[in-house]
Parts: structure tokens; sequence; C-alpha cells
């Protein structure tokens, strides 16, 4: 008797500790991350989300200058407003040849921002938040590493971008070439 | 009069505008919470409670931390996950980062790994992002099928370079944070 008793102890044991880090997180999240949302969402609807497809032509253009309006400017703007996964459709903008590197570029950024903007995906918020959270418990204070998140995610992604652009072109070269011998 | 009246209805339809964008602003987020986050907020509760009630928690702290507390350990973690076999397989829903996430989340509430490992943890975690979605992402785009054959191979390749070199670049843009 005595020793079921003890594994039921055991056993709701383990959900008291869940439930204590479910309360943990909603109050500790939840609140901020509604009131955060409802101001970017409330922004974006004033401001329009269709005033960035202006940036997504001129992304298209040939030309070194045009790698980081191409890689970083346009993903950063196409996933603030749209948001995942709609951020994806600005590649409509780019030429063919473009559209893989985008893709891997924009799709990169939909996790960096989480810490200043979760709007952007709040589905995979903990990708960002199961590490911070861990961060602050840990006695730290959170802005710093939510910023250079954000910051280093913007040259990863023009990295990607470039990356992904010269593979893909080697790609097609060599397509083409077996096109031509069939 | 007419021009007070004119006045006042273009203040008023201003104000309504703007309270009507709040307004849909506030729904849509509470709807995004409960729909997305609350339940995965469950799902990982749960995830930790089984974790640290049963002990795996000083099981995964001596495996993972090691791994996670040194540039090398995270970089063979991104290369794993970036093997252009597996990550469109670790891709869907992000939900392996964001477990792999929150186990790290726990390690460093203790202070098993140090703080400034989280950026390159971040990255490290993450090098598959997108990869199970990419002729979605490619269609969304509206791409051609050809695109997508190419494309599709194209960005796993990359990530396997890159990923890494997403971790390096944020284990030096770590210096300073929280020493």
């Amino acid at each position: 008797m005595q020793a079921l008793a003890k594994a039921a102890e055991w056993f709701i044991g383990l959900f008291i500790q869940g439930g204590n880090t479910f309360s943990g997180l909603v109050v500790g999240i939840v609140p901020l991350l509604i009131v955060l949302m409802t101001f970017v969402n409330a922004l974006i609807s004033l401001i329009g989300a269709e005033k960035i497809e202006g940036v997504g032509k001129a992304a298209a253009r040939e030309g070194l200058l045009y790698y980081p309006v191409r890689y970083v400017v346009l993903p950063f703007l196409s996933v603030f407003f749209l948001t995942n996964p709609m951020a994806y459709t600005m590649g409509r903008f780019l030429p063919e040849k473009y559209k893989p590197a985008f893709y891997d570029s924009a799709v990169s950024y939909v996790h960096p921002p989480l810490g200043i903007f979760p709007h952007v995906n709040p589905g995979e918020y903990f990708v960002w938040a199961g590490i911070a959270n861990g961060v602050t418990e840990a006695g730290y204070n959170i802005g710093d590493l939510a910023i250079r998140y954000l910051l280093i995610g913007l040259v990863v992604i023009l990295l990607r971008g470039i990356v992904t652009e010269r593979i893909s072109a080697v790609m097609w070269k060599r397509s083409a070439a077996e096109g031509a011998e069939a | 009069m007419k021009k007070i009246n004119k006045i006042l209805e273009s203040i008023g339809r201003g104000v309504g505008k703007v309270v009507g964008a709040m307004y849909q602003a506030g729904r849509d987020s509470i709807d995004q919470v409960i729909t997305n986050v609350l339940p995965f907020m469950a799902f990982i509760s749960l995830v930790i409670g089984i974790i640290l009630g049963t002990g795996v928690g000083d099981w995964i702290a001596n495996t993972l931390s090691p791994l996670a507390s040194s540039l090398l350990g995270l970089l063979v973690m991104s290369i794993i996950i970036a093997i252009p076999v597996l990550s469109p397989l670790l891709g869907p829903g992000a939900v392996i980062a964001q477990i792999i996430g929150t186990l790290l989340g726990t390690q460093f509430a203790t202070g098993a790994i140090p703080a400034r490992f989280a950026l390159p943890a971040l990255f490290a975690i993450n090098p598959q992002v997108g990869c199970d979605f990419i002729p979605v992402g490619l269609a969304l785009g509206e791409a051609e099928p050809e695109t997508v054959e190419i494309g599709v191979p194209a960005v796993l390749f990359s990530r396997f370079v890159t990923g890494p070199i997403a971790v390096i670049l944020a284990w030096l843009a770590s210096f300073g944070m929280y020493s």
C-alpha cells in the first residue's frame, strides 16, 4: 500500500512540475505576447502590407548592389509584414533564378525576430523561447540576446541567399548541359 | 456649420479606422495565442515536467550540456541536423527545434551551459528551418516546376554549408554578452 501511494505521488509529481511550468509560461509570456502582437498587427493593417511590393520589384535587379536588397531587406519586410508562410509569396516578383535563394533567405528569418516581433511566427515561438526562457531563469536580461539574434539573423540570411543563388546557378548550368546531351 | 461637420466626420472616420484596426489586431492575436501558442505551451510543459520529474534531466545535463557548451559541440549538432537527408525530416512545424531548444533551455536555467552560448545554440538547433517546406514555399512564390526541381537540392546543400557557418557567426557575435 505504502509503495502504491509513493508511486502515485511520484506520478502526480511529474504533472505538478509540468503544471508549474505551464503557469509560469502563461503568466510570464502570454500577456506580453498578446499585447505586442496586437500592436504590430494593428500597425501592419494601418500601413498596409501591399506597400512592400515595390521593394519586391527593386530586388529583382541584377548587380552586386541588389544582393542586400534581395536577401536582407526583402526577406525582412516580407516576414515582418506578411509573416510565415505568406512571406514566401513575395518571391513572385523575382526571376526564376533567384527564387530558391529568396525562399532560403526568407524562411531562415521566421525565427530570429521572435524575441522582439513574435507576431511573425507565434506557432513556432519556442524555437526562440525554449532557450530564452532558460536564460531568463538563470537570471539574465533577455534583450541583449533578442537583438543579437535578430541582427545576426540578417547576416545569416544574406549569406544563405548568396550561397544558395550560387549553388542553384551551378545546378541550372549542369541540368542545361545534360538536357543538351540528351 | 458645414465645415465643422466635415471636420467632425473625417475625425470620426479616422478614429474609427484606427480603433477598428486595433480591435481586429487584438482579435487576431488572441486567436493565434489560443490556436497556436497555448497548445504548444501545454505540450512543452508536459515534456519539461516529465524531464525534471523523472531525472531524465540529469541524463540530458550529462550528455547534451557538454555538447552545447563548446563551439565544436554546437558545430557538430548543426552539421548533423543539416545533413540533406535528415533536414527535411526534422523540419515539420519546427517541432524538433522547439523541443531541443526547450531541453537546452532547462540546462541554461541551471547554469550547466554558460548563458553566452545561447546565441550560437539558437542557430545550432535550427539549420533545418523550412527544409520540409521548400516545394510549397517556392510554389507560393509562383515558381516554375523546373525551379522547384533545382531549388530543393540547392537549398538542402546550401544549408549543409551555411548551417555551421551561422553557428560560427553567432558564436563570434556572442562575445561580450552576459560576461
